[in-house]
């Protein structure tokens, strides 16, 4: 069994608690040193990738794993695509230029995106499922330009493609095209990996509810990887105790700005997570999967909490049903990702290696 | 940034000097580019389309030295994306700067300012862009795009209305057009210049469409030359709404005119034996619904005793080029700058060495003559003066 990767969003360098703030108020400006820091930073953990997502309210990703990755020399950068943004043949060109500048570190992490108000602001008006069959067609075109044989014609619903061929190839020393991850938890998200993905990245569950839901995935050779915060510390009481403190921390706007901010999504995903953490529901999905911090924070703050111990062995029990990445995020993210390098990762490697 | 403080060329009120100066630009060298190469010629090389960053960031630093103001980045199918090398290259250099070009019709104009302005905090914004709206319809359909001429720069104009208007940072975008519709659109990472409010905007191209989009949505009408007598009316519109005038031209200079006339002839006959340039150049042309590349074919081969365009057929339209001694390439210059033209975008074969000796040998003459002009004529006339003043 393949060893389990791991990964880290990009997303808030340099910023502890960027989730506690509404996305308009998001700082945009990408802060090269902190920037720079993090991802040597990272290189040096030993993650495997840096998410670079997308939205209104951060920098372009494309432009920021070029730039990073000619400062760096092994982390990839897994840059989130929307589509309908762009058209797929220009989007090829500039990831292959990319990975021909930084020894093909690139990989894909298609989205939907997660709100129709933010499509519109990009000019897209398709409604959530219609997304996810435009990029059906999206991901068809872009794949047929990596298998380079020949020129590639397509003509679909939402794009058409003449004889377009591009110059640059995708240069890895290890793919011949870019790995792709689809992000989502609906059932297109879905259908999306297991045509044309690699991973598909889902939101948490209790190991037991979610084994059922993998299998079809799993039967595809699609693998599938966990989006989750962590935060661990060397006994369970510290771990409990930081998160208390830093939940107490926020005051009421934070979950004002959630809550505002589900209403507009049409995320299967996003939406799922927050009316969990709302509804009332125990605050513990398993003795380490928390929810407390989403409504201060948001989806994506559904946590793994514990002893570095009880977190190695949290994740051990989603391999043992079959997940076999994760994207982690923490607060803060540097010191969290040198305790999960230094202190879980090794515990993760040990079992590892006990059950091979 | 306040609304205020953002006026209609872009300039920060604190960068727009008293400096009347031409800029001057230059092409970046393509990966594995060949000296003399024709254009059809070096876009069937593999090589075009991979990244030769140590040679091309070198090639940046001597422009740099030779006074060059901005290089310029192409765009097209077969060669590294414009955003993505003018990225790396300006994270490896200090002072140069970039000229990305890019066409509409691509990208979403939200996701494109969102690239640029990214760009520009990480190179200081160091960056304007030469907006094409593309020249080969069998190219344009690779990319989905199926639009004729005209609606191609029908489609720019509106493609910049709304990058403008993100540019403005005056609150959220709303845009309805035939071509793009776009609500609320903002974003949360404005453009960053110490000098300027938004990216030069260079138009180019030379037909009617080209020029009302210029004198729109642009800051510059980047066009391939005619004779200045020819030209002089031409852009008169273009000087009277406050943009630039910029030519696209190429430099064919040598110590004597004898040696630079010898020159221009020899890189006919260097056209590689094993390429039919001629007949590839005449294919392009042909697809092409450029008024531009159609134009020049059919004009004789010397518009002046310095305009030549004997190349353009094997070279094509980027090859029209001033063919003489230092100073007769200075005098040229000088006419253009006569009657309003502010910049250029010059070439020459091999890139390198022509940079070289025209940073060395042309323009301190034309600095020279420049400023003997100044100090005869206190700026008056606006058709001699960059938009900018």
């Amino acid at each position: 069994m393949k060893r389990l990767r791991f990964h880290w969003s990009l997303s808030a360098a340099g910023e502890k608690f960027r989730g506690a703030q509404s996305r308009s108020a998001q700082n945009g400006i990408p802060n090269y040193a902190s920037l720079l820091e993090f991802c040597r930073h990272a290189e040096a953990c030993g993650i495997d990738s840096l998410l670079t997502a997308y939205g209104f309210h951060r920098p372009d990703p494309i432009v920021l794993a070029a730039a990073m990755g000619m400062v760096t020399a092994k982390i990839k950068f897994m840059v989130a695509v929307r589509s309908g943004l762009f058209s797929p043949t220009a989007f090829v060109q500039q990831v292959n230029s990319v990975s021909a500048f930084i020894q093909g570190r690139i990989c894909l992490n298609v989205v939907a995106g997660h709100t129709p108000a933010e499509q519109r602001s990009y000019g897209d008006f398709l409604e959530h499922d219609l997304r996810y069959e435009r990029a059906d067609e999206f991901l068809t075109i872009c794949r047929r330009l990596w298998q380079r044989e020949g020129a590639v014609d397509f003509e679909g619903k939402h794009y058409r493609i003449e004889n377009a061929v591009l110059n640059t190839p995708f240069l890895s020393p290890e793919r011949q095209s870019p790995e792709i991850f689809v992000g989502g938890n609906s059932q297109f998200a879905e259908q999306l990996a297991m045509k044309h993905g690699d991973c598909l990245w889902r939101m948490p569950e209790a190991p037991e509810t979610l084994a059922p839901q993998l299998a079809p995935l799993l039967d595809k050779g699609v693998s599938v990887g966990l989006l989750v915060s962590i935060l661990a510390r060397p006994t369970r009481g510290e771990a409990l105790a930081a998160a208390q403190t830093m939940v107490h921390s926020f005051g009421d706007a934070p979950r004002r700005t959630h809550r505002e901010f589900s209403q507009r999504s049409d995320s299967v995903a996003f939406t799922s997570v927050l009316k969990i953490a709302e509804n009332g529901s125990p605050e513990w999905l398993s003795p380490c999967l928390w929810t407390g911090a989403v409504p201060f924070l948001g989806a994506p703050a559904i946590a793994l909490v514990g002893s570095a111990e009880e977190v190695a062995a949290a994740i051990m029990d989603y391999k043992r049903i079959g997940i076999s990445q994760f994207l982690f995020m923490g607060w803060p993210d540097l010191e969290e990702m040198a305790f999960f390098s230094q202190s879980v990762l090794p515990l993760v490697r040990a079992k590892e290696q006990a059950i091979a | 940034m306040s609304p205020a403080k953002h006026s209609s060329n872009g300039w920060k009120a604190a960068s727009v000097d008293s400096d009347p100066l031409l800029r001057f630009h230059w092409r970046l060298i393509q990966g594995g580019e060949r000296a003399g190469a024709s254009r059809a010629y070096q876009s069937s090389l593999s090589a075009t389309g991979l990244p030769d960053l140590l040679p091309q960031i070198e090639f940046c630093r001597q422009a740099e030295e030779c006074g060059i103001d901005s290089l310029l980045v192409d765009f097209g199918w077969s060669k590294p994306d414009s955003i993505v090398l003018s990225t790396a290259l300006g994270l490896a250099t200090q002072k140069i700067r970039l000229i990305v070009a890019y066409r509409s019709g691509l990208l979403c104009p939200t996701s494109f300012v969102q690239q640029l302005n990214t760009l520009s905090h990480l190179i200081q914004g160091r960056f304007s862009l030469n907006i094409v709206a593309g020249s080969s319809p069998d190219e344009q359909a690779y990319y989905g795009d199926f639009l004729s001429h005209d609606e191609r720069y029908d489609r720019t104009e509106e493609f910049l209305a709304i990058c403008n208007a993100l540019w403005r940072q005056d609150g959220a975008v709303d845009y309805s057009g035939r071509y793009y519709r776009v609500e609320k659109s903002k974003l949360n990472t404005p453009f960053y210049s110490p000098e300027r409010t938004f990216p030069e905007i260079y138009i180019a191209g030379n037909s009617p469409s080209a020029q009302r989009v210029s004198i729109s949505q642009g800051t510059c009408w980047m066009r391939f030359p005619e004779t200045p007598h020819d030209l002089a009316g031409k852009i008169r519109p273009v000087l009277e709404s406050g943009k630039e005038v910029g030519l696209r031209l190429s430099i064919i200079a040598r110590p004597t005119r004898e040696e630079a006339v010898a020159a221009a002839y020899e890189l006919l006959k260097g056209a590689d034996a094993q390429f039919d340039d001629r007949a590839k150049e005449k294919e392009l042309t042909e697809r092409s619904d450029s008024l531009s590349i159609k134009s020049l074919n059919q004009s004789s081969e010397w518009g002046t005793s310095s305009l030549w365009t004997g190349a353009v057929r094997t070279h094509g339209p980027a090859a029209v080029a001033l063919v003489g001694a230092p100073d007769e390439i200075a005098s040229a210059i000088l006419e253009y700058k006569s009657i309003g033209i502010t910049q250029f975008i010059l070439s020459g074969w091999p890139k390198l060495e022509s940079m070289l000796f025209f940073g060395r040998e042309v323009l301190p003459l034309v600095r020279t003559k420049e400023r003997a002009l100044i100090r005869k004529e206190p700026p008056a006339s606006v058709s001699a003066m960059p938009a900018a003043l």
